[in-house]
């Protein structure tokens, strides 16, 4: 384990601290940025061979991330997180303690405990917006984050996963991060906030579906 | 080779589709070219030499190919149904992206990849569809659909990490998983299997998708998607956990339960609903009860089956969602207690609602049944068969249960409802029969010749009328004519579904052939 290693495993661990509990949803989206760029490099040996494999997981972290930021500039100010940032910092920083004490128990794995720590920090902080969505940007983000955080503690289990698995894993957050643009679009221009709008019950539902689509 | 000209094909006809969705004439005309495009290219993806990318592989079979031309096909006869009945931008965009995903997840070798393709397949999809028009109905189903998606393919990467398909699949050095973990392996596959189906009590999904997503691409979100989801998994779990099924008994009962749970409160489901819409929607809730017992059995002789079935209950599936679409359109209502006594208005609705219960239900000897059996067979016995084999039947009884109100006394709605005969537009019949008629009162010597001709020049001008309006001017006569447009192209797609399930194509053949030849890579699990 190098410090490099833990290091970049940090970054992961903040950066989805931030995603799921900043208040403003353009520093979430940043967040989610930095979560998205550093997590190819928690790996033990990075993704190969050649740059190429690396390469194409950062561009498609950086455009995932890009594609959220712009859905963050619709939602309105005040839609912040429920926890709230404290307790999601809190959240994460036990997951990477518990994921990095790992060495303790000997924990049978074959990549980096950095991948483990960072991994745990991830998926610790997006079951609540998961679990109970109130708000379709911050649902969405956690399920980045949770997908991000599943595969890195792929990678501390089965080591550096093939290059053919980091692409289609590239491009599944890409097209994840392109459905919660359009769902926060959706929903700011549906109900001008980014709040999951309410189930109908199916009768109403049924009747207001043919209104939409007889245009 | 022949995947990635129809991936790239797909991928390109989604894009545009969707950049020109907006352009209600000429999106249609991009739309309905790009899906008839990837379905030329889905047809010449054939079993071939596996090629690599990045330590994985990407090759064609015949199964493949069946699944795509049969996704294709059908939503493109439903996106005909639903284009003479409305105008839905999203739904060719929606289909593309599900097809061109559904042939990347089944075209890789591996568990992984095949669900992260999957996975990438339904978010891109629901996107699509749901994300276009700012209504808090659809915003609220594609939530929940992005939720579902992610979930479950977290649920199955770790699942497929921890118990890989085989030793090629699995990490060096890797060891074996323990039993508890197996069960606990077994059971969160299940799960997904349930959910992404919509099995009880997850059937939630399924119901509010029917209501929210435009009808056009509910094919692909409720019907072909899962079914993808379902080939990969089915792929991957004889393999995986087969080995030691033995030490599953209690986990495998438990998902049996749900199944026989499911296929019977399904059923019940689809019996007592009002909405047309809904009936289909729990027609597939209880089918979902058929793939969970596919996946209890560890049986490979039940994959292939199931490899079967599912292209069976996917096809007759969109045929009833084309049914409903028609149905709605025809009556200005979905409602069955408004609607008694459709039948004598729309006998052509009622021949394709019976083309479908066939194709649904089956009988010995055809593909739909005997697959259907197969599955209930490998992992039931006894009561629990019996139970099983009832509830798999509870589709065709929901079809039977419309065809009965279709054959009651008609409502004022049904009464006032336009016919199926085709029409003209009257100026043009006008124009083309005064000639004639005029022409009648000049000639003729004798009374009968002369009534003769006159009826036949009659024939004649009506047949000329016709023409000429079709040559001069379609739009009208179109506008004219959408309800018996939308009935034969409704008889079409019943008469794929029957296809489908007689076993046509090679079904039954395609199913049960090995993937294509992988010395040293991990096996397709849709191969």
């Amino acid at each position: 384990m190098t410090p490099l290693l833990v290091a970049a495993g940090a970054f992961v661990a903040i950066g989805a601290a931030v995603a799921t509990g900043a208040r403003n949803a353009r520093i979430a989206s940043l967040g989610l940025a930095l979560v998205l760029v550093a997590a190819p490099f928690v790996a033990d040996p990075l993704p190969g061979p050649g740059p190429l494999p690396l390469a194409f997981s950062v561009v498609a972290g950086i455009l995932a991330g890009f594609l959220v930021f712009v859905a963050a500039r619709r939602v309105p100010d005040g839609s912040g997180s429920s926890l709230g940032l404290p307790a999601t910092v809190g959240a994460a920083a036990a997951g990477f303690a518990v994921g990095l004490g790992a060495t303790a128990v000997a924990l049978p794995r074959l990549g980096p405990d950095a991948a483990l720590a960072a991994g745990l920090a991830a998926c610790a902080v997006a079951i609540w917006p998961i679990a109970i969505p109130r708000d379709v940007f911050r649902l969405g983000s956690a399920l980045i984050v949770l997908v991000d955080g599943t595969i890195l503690l792929l990678t501390a289990f089965a080591g550096t996963p093939e290059a053919l698995n980091g692409m289609l894993a590239g491009i599944a957050l890409v097209a994840l991060a392109a459905a919660v643009a359009a769902v926060t679009r959706g929903a700011v221009a549906a109900t001008g906030g980014s709040a999951v709008p309410d189930d109908l019950p199916g009768r109403r539902a049924a009747a207001a579906r043919a209104g939409e689509d007889l245009r | 080779m022949s995947v990635l000209p129809f991936l790239a094909v797909t991928i390109v006809g989604a894009v545009i589709a969707t950049l020109l969705r907006d352009l209600r004439r000429l999106g249609t005309l991009a739309g309905f070219g790009a899906v008839v495009a990837a379905l030329a290219a889905a047809c010449f993806v054939r079993p071939e030499t596996p090629l690599g990318i990045g330590g994985g592989a990407l090759a064609g079979s015949d199964h493949l190919r069946l699944v795509l031309t049969l996704c294709l096909g059908s939503g493109l006869l439903a996106l005909v149904v639903a284009r003479l009945a409305t105008w839905q931008p999203s739904a060719p965009g929606a289909l593309l992206g599900g097809a061109a995903g559904i042939g990347l997840a089944l075209g890789l070798a591996g568990t992984s990849p095949g669900l992260l393709g999957v996975a990438a397949a339904t978010i891109a999809a629901s996107a699509l569809a749901l994300g276009s028009a700012a209504a808090p109905s659809r915003i609220r189903a594609l939530a929940r659909e992005l939720r579902g998606a992610t979930t479950s393919l977290v649920v199955g990467l770790i699942a497929a990490g921890i118990v890989p398909g085989t030793a090629a699949d699995a990490a060096p050095g890797a060891a074996n998983a323990e039993p508890a973990a197996t069960a606990l392996v077994l059971l969160g596959m299940a799960l997904v299997v349930a959910h992404r189906f919509g099995a009880i009590p997850l059937h939630a999904r399924v119901s509010r998708l029917a209501d929210a997503a435009p009808s056009g691409a509910l094919p692909i979100l409720a019907a072909w998607l899962p079914a993808a989801w379902g080939l990969v998994i089915l792929g991957w779990a004889p393999a995986a956990l087969g080995p030691s099924s033995g030490g599953l008994s209690l986990e495998r009962d438990l998902i049996v339960t749900l199944a026989l749970v499911t296929l019977l409160l399904g059923t019940v489901a689809a019996l007592i609903q009002d909405e047309v819409e809904h009936v289909v929607a729990y027609t597939i809730v209880a089918d979902a009860g058929v793939a969970l017992l596919a996946l209890a059995a560890l049986d490979p002789a039940a994959r292939d089956a199931a490899r079967a079935w599912v292209l069976v209950f996917a096809t007759t599936r969109t045929a009833m969602i084309g049914w409903t679409i028609a149905f709605r359109t025809a009556f200005g209502s979905g409602r069955l207690r408004d609607t008694t006594g459709w039948l004598r208005r729309a006998p052509t609705l009622g021949v394709a609602l019976a083309g479908i219960l066939v194709a649904s239900v089956g009988w010995p000897g055809l593909l739909a049944w005997d697959a259907r059996l197969a599955i209930l067979q490998s992992a039931t016995a006894g009561p629990a068969l019996l139970m099983a084999y009832a509830g798999s039947l509870g589709a065709g009884a929901a079809i039977c249960r419309v065809l009965v109100i279709g054959g009651g006394r008609p409502s004022a709605i049904v009464a006032g409802a336009l016919g199926e005969l085709p029409r003209l537009p009257a100026r043009r019949v006008a124009e083309a029969t005064a000639p004639g008629t005029r022409r009648a009162r000049r000639g003729g010597t004798s009374a009968a010749a002369g009534a003769l001709a006159r009826r036949l020049r009659v024939v004649a001008g009506r047949l000329t009328g016709a023409a000429a309006a079709a040559g001069r001017d379609a739009r009208p006569t179109l506008e004219l004519n959408r309800v018996p447009l939308r009935a034969f192209a409704l008889i079409l797609l019943a008469g794929l579904a029957l296809l489908a399930a007689a076993g046509s194509f090679g079904i039954d053949a395609a199913a049960r052939a090995p993937g294509p030849a992988l010395p040293s890579l991990p096996p397709f699990v849709g191969g």
